[in-house]
C-alpha cells in the first residue's frame, strides 16, 4: 500500500485524499483558515503552508533514485506548499511546523500579515474564546506586531440580512462564506467585492442576504467578521456548556448543539453528523429556540389551581380509574419522544382504551429536499414505527355526540391543530401534558402536568428518513439533575461540566417532568407498575418488542444516532 | 486628503441604489446579445465571458451602475453577485459615471518611487479635484490605479482605457491635458529598450509614429 511519512511518522493511505485532510483525520494540526471539508479549496489564506518533497525518480529505470545508505532521494519542492491543494502521492514526505523552521516561519509570518489590518478586538468580539484565527494567532503567530500605520477601517456593523452581520475590518477574505453561498446553499447573495486591502464580502447592490440557510456562515467564519444578530453580545463562549442533541423544528431530526447559559438556552449551532445534515442547519431551526425560555408553566396545576406533582398525578389517575375506558381518548405526539409515546400507548393499552393516536403536522410546500421538511414535527417517523395512527376527523364527531369521557394529551395542543374546539371540551375532563402556557389546550384542562421540552429530557427521535437519534438533557428542571439521569457524565471533558457551567444554578428553573416521569406515576397509581430504571431501559424494552425498532438500543445510536434498517429493524 | 495611507477609510458602497437608467434603455440590442452569445462560447464555462460582456456593456452605458452590471450577468448567465465582484475588482471598470477623459495614474510600487504621486498630486492640483472625482465640465476624472505593467515607463498613466502616457514629467502632463482640451487624442507611443535604439535602430514597429525610449533617470531629475 502506497504510503507518506508525515514529521517522521509514516502512514499509509488509499485513494488521492488530500494532504491537509489527511493529516487532520490522523489528529495532526496543520493551521488553515479558509480549508473546509465540505468546499473547494481556493488555498488563499496561505496558512496551511507545509514542506513537501517527493522520491527522485530515475528516467530510465523509472524507479526512486536511492542514496549512498539507500534511502530514496527526496526531492523537496523549491517553495512550501498550501496542504489543502495538495494531493499525497506514494512515497510523499511531508515536513510540517514540528519539524521544519521554514513552515513554522511562513506560518508565522503568514498570522502577521493577516492581521495588518485585523482590528484585534478580542475583548468585544463573539467569536472571541472559539476564533481559529485568535487561537492560531496564540499557537503559531508573531509575538508583536511590526505594522506602525493606521489600519485599514471598512465597514462595520453592516446587516447583510435579517440574521447575519458584518465587520469587514474583520474578515480576513478566506471567501469561506461566499463558497458557502456558491457551492452549499447555491443563493449566490454574497461576493468578495473590491480588490486589495479593500475587499471583503458583501451581498451586490439591491441584494439581501436572506437564504434560509444565512446562518451556517456564521459557524464558518474562522473570524469574528459575521456573528448571529439574535445571539450576539447575550453570551459568552466560556458562559456557556453545550451538550449534543437534535433539532425539533422539522422531521429531518438535524444535529445540534444546544448552548446554555444560566439554565437558558441561548444559541442552537449545527453538530457534524454526514448521514443527516453534515455541517449545516437551518436559520429557522436556529432561531426556534425561545420556546424553551419563555412561556414555561409554573408548576402543575388541577383546574386552574396551582399543586403539587403528587395531587396532581392523584388527580389524573382517578380520573381515568372513574372513567370508562371506551370514553377515554388517548393522544399521543409527534413532539414527544419514541419512549413517552410508547409509555402511553402501554397506559391506554393497560386501561382497555383505544389506542393512541398522534397529530401530523404537515405544511406543504415548506420543505426544500435539503434539511427543511414538510413535517414540522421531528417524530412523525418514530409515531409510525410504534404503530400508532394519525389523528383524523373522528375526534369531533366523538365529541360532538358525547362519546368522550377524559381525552388525555400527551405533550399536543389538539385545539390548535383545530381537531377540538374549546367549547366541544367544556364537558370533557382534560389531563394535558404541555410544554408551553401558550398551550391552546390549556384553558381547557382539568389537570395540568408542565412537560419536559427536548432541551430538558431523554429519548428517541426518528427522522422522515428512519435515522433514530438520542435527545440530550442540555438544561436542568426543578427536581431532577442531569446527574441524577445517568445520563451525562461528571467529568469536565465532556464540554458540560465547566466550573462556568450553570448546572449549579437555581435560577431559571422550569418546574416540569419528563414524560417518561409523569407517565409511569401516573399509571402506578392506576395499579400498573411500569418500572423503569430510565429511557434506556424502556428503549430496550421498545428495541426487544416492535420489530421496526429492532437493534435502536441507546449504545447502538450513540452521538450519531442510526439507520435503523441498518440495525435490521423492520421498515 | 485623498490619500488612503493617511485615511484609510473603505466606504460601504450604497446598498439599494435607485435604478441608474429607465427600464426601456436597460436592454441589449439582438446584436449586442449575440455577439455576448458569441463571447460566451469562448470560454469553457460561461463566467469566462463576464469580463468582455461587462466590457460591451460599459461601452454601451458609459458606466457600469449595479443594474447595468446584473443585466450584464443575466446574460451572460452567470450569479449577479460574482458578476458585481468581477466588476468591482477591475479599475478599467467604471462604477460610477465618468468625464469624457479617465486619467488612469498608477501609483503602484514602481511608479510610486519614481514620483507616481507627484504626479497624481501635480494632476489633482491642476484640475482642482481629487481622484475619484469627474470636473465640473466633465471633460476630466482622475483615478489613482494599480500596476499597468509598464514599471520600465515609470511613472505612467492611461488615458481612458486606452493609450499610455510613459515617462511623465509636470511638462508632459500640462501637454496631455491641453491635448486632450483640444479634442486630440493621445497617440501610442511604442516604446523600446535602450539598447534597441542603438543596436536595433530605434523603434522596430513600423505601423506607430511616436516612440520613446525606455529611460531610468534619477527621481529627482523626472520631477520637474
Amino acid at each position: 500500500m502506497p504510503s507518506v511519512t508525515i514529521d517522521g511518522q509514516t502512514f499509509e493511505f488509499e485513494g488521492r485524499p488530500g494532504l491537509l485532510q489527511f493529516c487532520l483525520q490522523h489528529g495532526l494540526e496543520v493551521p488553515h483558515f479558509c480549508y473546509h471539508p465540505a468546499m473547494s479549496a481556493p488555498a488563499n489564506c496561505r496558512q496551511c503552508l507545509v514542506d513537501v518533497g517527493t522520491p527522485e525518480m530515475d528516467r530510465e529505470t523509472r524507479q526512486p533514485r536511492l542514496d549512498e545508505a539507500g534511502n530514496p532521494v527526496i526531492r523537496f519542492f523549491p517553495k512550501l506548499q498550501t496542504s489543502c491543494t495538495m494531493e499525497i502521492t506514494d512515497g510523499m514526505v511531508v515536513k510540517s511546523h514540528r519539524s521544519s523552521e521554514a513552515v513554522e516561519r511562513a506560518q508565522k509570518d503568514n498570522l502577521e500579515l493577516l492581521l495588518i489590518n485585523h482590528p484585534l478586538d478580542c475583548p468585544i468580539c463573539d467569536q472571541a474564546g472559539h476564533c481559529p484565527l485568535q487561537i492560531q494567532a496564540y499557537k503559531y503567530g508573531p509575538e508583536g506586531s511590526r505594522f506602525e500605520f493606521e489600519k485599514v477601517n471598512k465597514p462595520k456593523h453592516i446587516p447583510l440580512g435579517p440574521q447575519v452581520m458584518l465587520d469587514g475590518e474583520r474578515c480576513i477574505n478566506c471567501t469561506r462564506c461566499v463558497r458557502f453561498t456558491t457551492e452549499i446553499s447555491e443563493s449566490h447573495q454574497l461576493t468578495i467585492i473590491e480588490r486589495g486591502v479593500r475587499n471583503y464580502p458583501m451581498t451586490p447592490p439591491g441584494v439581501t442576504f436572506d437564504e434560509p440557510y444565512s446562518m451556517n456562515v456564521i459557524d464558518i467564519c474562522p473570524v469574528g467578521a459575521l456573528t448571529s444578530r439574535d445571539s450576539r453580545f447575550k453570551a459568552r463562549i466560556w458562559e456557556m456548556s453545550r451538550t449534543a442533541s437534535v433539532t425539533t423544528g422539522g422531521a429531518n431530526g438535524n444535529n445540534c448543539y444546544y448552548w446554555v447559559k444560566d439554565n437558558q438556552i441561548m444559541k442552537v449551532t449545527p453538530r457534524d453528523n454526514p448521514s443527516v445534515n453534515e455541517y449545516w442547519l437551518p436559520d429557522e431551526e436556529r432561531l426556534d429556540y425561545h420556546r424553551f425560555n419563555d412561556d414555561r408553566p409554573e408548576g402543575p396545576a388541577i383546574g386552574k389551581i396551582k399543586t403539587d406533582w403528587n395531587a396532581a398525578y392523584d388527580a389524573a389517575a382517578s380520573l381515568l380509574k372513574d372513567a370508562d375506558a371506551s370514553r377515554v381518548v388517548f393522544m399521543g405526539s409527534a413532539y414527544a419522544t419514541v419512549e413517552d409515546n410508547y409509555l402511553l400507548m402501554k397506559l391506554a393499552a393497560s386501561l382497555g382504551a383505544d389506542a393512541p393516536t398522534y397529530i401530523p403536522h404537515i405544511e406543504e410546500g415548506h420543505g426544500d429536499d435539503w434539511l427543511r421538511t414538510d413535517d414540522r414535527s421531528p417524530n412523525r417517523e418514530g409515531c409510525e414505527r410504534l404503530g400508532m395512527m394519525p389523528a383524523g376527523d373522528s375526534l369531533a364527531a366523538r365529541l360532538n355526540a358525547g362519546e368522550v369521557d377524559v381525552l388525555y394529551v400527551l405533550e399536543e395542543d389538539p385545539v390548535a391543530a383545530g381537531l377540538a374546539t374549546t367549547e366541544q371540551l367544556a364537558n370533557v375532563r382534560v389531563i394535558l401534558h404541555a410544554y408551553n402556557t401558550t398551550n391552546q389546550t390549556m384553558p381547557a384542562a382539568d389537570v395540568f402536568l408542565p412537560a419536559a421540552t427536548v432541551v430538558e429530557t431523554v429519548g428517541t427521535f426518528v427522522n422522515h428518513k428512519g435515522h433514530a437519534q438520542r435527545v440530550r438533557p442540555a438544561k436542568a428542571i426543578r427536581g431532577m439533575n442531569r446527574t441524577l439521569m445517568m445520563e451525562v457524565g461528571k467529568s469536565r471533558a465532556d464540554l458540560h461540566g465547566t466550573p462556568f457551567d450553570r448546572w449549579h444554578d437555581e435560577s431559571n428553573l422550569v418546574d416540569c417532568q419528563p414524560g417518561w416521569v409523569s407517565l409511569p406515576a401516573v399509571a402506578i397509581r392506576l395499579g400498573h407498575a411500569m418500572d423503569y430504571r430510565g429511557p434506556k431501559y424502556i428503549m430496550h424494552e421498545i428495541a426487544d418488542s416492535i420489530d421496526a425498532f429492532d437493534g435502536a438500543t441507546y449504545a447502538a445510536m450513540g452521538e450519531q444516532g442510526v439507520r435503523l434498517e441498518d440495525v435490521g429493524a423492520a421498515v | 486628503m485623498a490619500d488612503f495611507i493617511k485615511n484609510p477609510v473603505v466606504e460601504l458602497p450604497e446598498r439599494n441604489p435607485a435604478p441608474s437608467f429607465p427600464a426601456s434603455e436597460l436592454v441589449f440590442t439582438d446584436a449586442e446579445k449575440a455577439q455576448i452569445a458569441e463571447y460566451v462560447e469562448r470560454y469553457p464555462t460561461a463566467d469566462g465571458a463576464i469580463m468582455r460582456a461587462l466590457w460591451l456593456a460599459q461601452e454601451k452605458f458609459g458606466y457600469l451602475p449595479p443594474d447595468v452590471i446584473k443585466l450584464a450577468a443575466e446574460e451572460v448567465g452567470m450569479p449577479y453577485a460574482k458578476a458585481y465582484g468581477v466588476a468591482t475588482f477591475y479599475t478599467q471598470y467604471y462604477k460610477k459615471k465618468m468625464g469624457a477623459h479617465v486619467l488612469d495614474v498608477c501609483t503602484c510600487f514602481s511608479c510610486q518611487i519614481c514620483g507616481g504621486y507627484d504626479m497624481l498630486h501635480y494632476l489633482e492640483n491642476k484640475l482642482g479635484i481629487h481622484k475619484g472625482e469627474t470636473t465640473e465640465d466633465g471633460q476630466f476624472s482622475i483615478q489613482e490605479v494599480e500596476c499597468l505593467g509598464a514599471c520600465g515607463s515609470a511613472p505612467m498613466l492611461q488615458v481612458t482605457n486606452g493609450s499610455y502616457v510613459h515617462n511623465l514629467t509636470t511638462d508632459k502632463v500640462d501637454a496631455l491635458i491641453d491635448a486632450l482640451r483640444e479634442g486630440k487624442s493621445w497617440p501610442f507611443e511604442s516604446v523600446t529598450l535602450p539598447q534597441d535604439e542603438d543596436d536595433l535602430g530605434g523603434n522596430r514597429r513600423t505601423d506607430v509614429t511616436a516612440t520613446e525610449t525606455y529611460q531610468t533617470p534619477p527621481a529627482s531629475e523626472t520631477i520637474a
